[in-house]
């Protein structure tokens, strides 16, 4: 079973990524509300793939993308955000992630960026 | 400020509003209509007066912009359209949500954020103006309270109000939502420029 980390300040939406991740065969290993926990907590899991947020108390979601590259260059991290400004894509791109969803998504777009990502070496 | 830099005004938080309307039709999966019938640069005490009586019930989600136009943004729902919200959004059937659970407020304070980032990026996008949203803040409690409180806590209190009333419809009922932009005249000037040219 493919292992997933979801990180986002707000309970609900890591609630609905949960909800769409567990019912097409991935384990939640760990949920986290900022970047600074994202990092902690993927050392100690190392999870197949991350959903990150950008806009999160304490340490952002594209803080918390870098300081995971640094630990794992090869971390596959795709954004789920409410900004959908091209600076922001731009900025999450160039800090490592992989791919950029704007919120409010379909349950087929999170579904296909998390196999997309993972299909890449 | 001219008749021409407030109708572009106006038509900037039309298109912002749009793309609020549609992620909200997203996230809920029914077909949103949205009309604009108002929008006024108001005093504050006046903008707090056109939301509703000072003791009525809201929910206030607001959240700093950050970037090239420094301000503030506000969504507020009287508790009536909150609850709606929860339930369209959440999924469940019509007059589940009768108060605010920590899940619910969590449901509230994510559907602004969503309606602010659509709006915020919109205009990016359109000006080529760099505005990010913070994290969204929520109070539950009196209309008077909430707004001045938000207000009060970013600075804003002597200058205008931008106020956009905004009527949010689903097919069979309606959500009735207040939008207000806060910014200084110096940034309203940066937008105008942005804008207009």
């Amino acid at each position: 079973m493919r292992r997933i980390l979801i990180v986002d300040d707000a309970a609900f939406m890591r609630m609905m990524i949960k909800n769409i991740v567990v019912k097409n065969s991935y384990e939640v290993v760990g949920e986290a509300e900022n970047g600074a926990v994202a990092y902690e907590l993927y050392k100690e899991l190392k999870p197949d793939v991350v959903t990150m947020d950008i806009t999160m108390p304490e340490v952002n979601g594209i803080e918390g993308i870098k300081k995971i590259r640094e630990f794992d260059p090869k971390a596959k991290i795709i954004v789920c955000s409410a900004m959908g400004q091209e600076a922001i894509v731009m900025e999450a791109i160039q800090a490592g992630a992989k791919d950029f969803i704007v919120k409010p998504f379909q349950q087929e777009r999170i579904l296909q960026a998390l196999e997309r990502v993972q299909a890449r070496a | 400020m001219d008749d021409i830099q407030l109708d572009a005004l106006r038509e900037t938080c039309n298109i912002g509003l749009g793309h609020a309307s549609t992620a909200l039709a997203a996230m809920t999966g029914k077909k949103i209509d949205m009309a604009v019938p108002r929008a006024s640069f108001l005093p504050l005490e006046e903008a707090v007066s056109l939301g509703g009586e000072p003791e009525k019930e809201v929910s206030c989600i607001n959240m700093s912009i950050t970037g090239d136009i420094p301000g503030l943004v506000i969504f507020m729902f009287d508790a009536p359209s909150t609850f709606m919200l929860v339930d369209m959004v959440s999924g469940l059937p019509e007059g589940t949500t009768g108060e605010l659970d920590e899940m619910s407020k969590s449901v509230i304070r994510e559907t602004g954020n969503i309606l602010s980032g659509s709006f915020i990026s919109a205009i990016g996008n359109l000006t080529g103006l760099k505005m990010y949203t913070e994290v969204p803040e929520l109070a539950f409690d009196m209309l008077c309270a909430t707004l001045c409180s938000a207000l009060t806590q970013h600075n804003y209190t002597d200058d205008q109000l931008l106020l956009i009333e905004t009527i949010i419809g689903e097919i069979d009922r309606q959500i009735k939502g207040y939008f207000f932009f806060m910014t200084s005249p110096e940034n309203l000037e940066k937008l105008f420029k942005a804008l207009l040219f």
